[in-house]
């Protein structure tokens, strides 16, 4: 998982480093608002932000309202860092946008676990954010074989989305997971498969009297 | 004489005769944490690089920078510029186990108009000296992991 830093302290950024590096996290290390919104904002952009609340230029918590208006693109989670103590810096901060918020100097195995819980939260939302997209394509189908079928009165062929005519049994298939088997329904076999067969019959004994 | 010495009058905040004629900094005083400090120690990469020496390092630059900022920021009387160098010394100091001086910096982020000039500059003075002491102590320690 790619998680990117935004500290302003050189110390602090170098220790949070080397902490997520240690846990295996892929770490992209920025000294300011400006330049984690740049990476935030690019391809292939982290998943989760620690980002300092005290920050030349644009701040922690601008930077997480920013984050949270910016259309699109699924915002990280953001776990704030400050040196501020006291219950109204952590409502500021939750109310700016952040997801977790962590007070320095702070405990590591404190932050191992909060980024841990970062991670399970993403985790589940990129899988939520797959089924969702999977049962979207799967109810565009079931509408198209719910709405109004355009289908020849005669030879029962309909027209599909490109305006061509397509029997019913290859429509069928191709918009739904449903699959035929063939067979003859008795009323078939009587008007047209029956009439059929004994036609066969007596050509076969004509050509067979013929012969002889 | 000792930090807790200099600093424990209550509100009044410092003796600044305390520090007047420091004595030279040692690598014996009690500025840094070394317990945490060397708690660094299980973060090493194992790639022949040294974390901690790199930690001191970087802070050794950035200190020295920042208490200049508000050296500077005092005399100017500055007080968002002073505040904003004394949170972040506050932050890294605090990381790297240098207690002294992020105790003084947070008492200079909670100044305000009501502190005397004369308050902020002997603050000022002894955030000086417990950062020269602080830095002595740290670059001991440098030397020896570098030996």
């Amino acid at each position: 998982m790619r998680v990117v830093i935004a500290e302003d302290d050189a110390v602090s950024r170098r220790i949070l480093e080397t902490l997520l590096r240690k846990w295996g996290y892929e770490v992209t290390t920025t000294l300011d608002g400006e330049a984690a919104w740049e990476v935030l904002q690019g391809p292939n952009a982290p998943s989760l932000a620690i980002l300092d609340v005290m920050m030349p230029g644009i701040d922690g918590l601008e930077l997480c309202r920013r984050l949270r208006q910016s259309p699109g693109s699924m915002a990280p989670y953001i776990i704030l860092l400050t040196a501020t103590q006291g219950v109204r810096e952590i409502v500021k901060g939750i109310e700016a946008g952040a997801d977790d918020y962590l007070t320095k100097p702070y405990d590591r195995d404190e932050l191992r676990v909060r980024v841990q819980v970062g991670a399970r939260i993403i985790e589940l939302q990129t899988k939520l954010a797959e089924r969702v997209s999977e049962l979207e394509v799967a109810l565009n189908h079931v509408k198209q074989l719910q709405g109004i079928l355009p289908i020849c009165s005669y030879c029962k062929k309909i027209r599909n989305d490109l305006n061509y005519w397509q029997n019913v049994e290859s429509y069928v298939a191709d918009h739904s997971q449903a699959e035929f088997s063939h067979g003859i329904c008795p009323s078939c076999y009587e008007t047209t498969v029956k009439p059929q067969l004994e036609s066969l019959q007596i050509s076969v004994s004509a050509e067979s009297d013929l012969s002889n | 004489m000792s930090f807790d010495q200099v600093t424990n009058n209550g509100n009044e905040g410092i003796n600044p005769h305390a520090f007047a004629t420091p004595s030279p900094p040692g690598i014996t005083s009690d500025a840094v944490d070394m317990e945490l400090l060397n708690a660094f120690e299980e973060l090493q990469l194992g790639d022949g690089s040294d974390l901690i020496v790199e930690l001191i390092d970087l802070y050794l630059l950035d200190a020295a920078q920042r208490v200049t900022e508000i050296r500077e920021a005092s005399i100017e009387t500055e007080w968002v510029l002073l505040k904003r160098a004394a949170h972040t010394l506050r932050g890294s100091s605090g990381s790297l186990g240098v207690r002294h001086v992020a105790e003084i910096c947070e008492r200079l982020e909670r100044m305000d108009g009501r502190d005397s000039p004369q308050t902020v500059a002997d603050l000022v003075r002894l955030l000086e000296y417990e950062s020269a002491m602080a830095s002595a102590s740290l670059a001991a320690v440098r030397q020896r992991r570098l030996n």
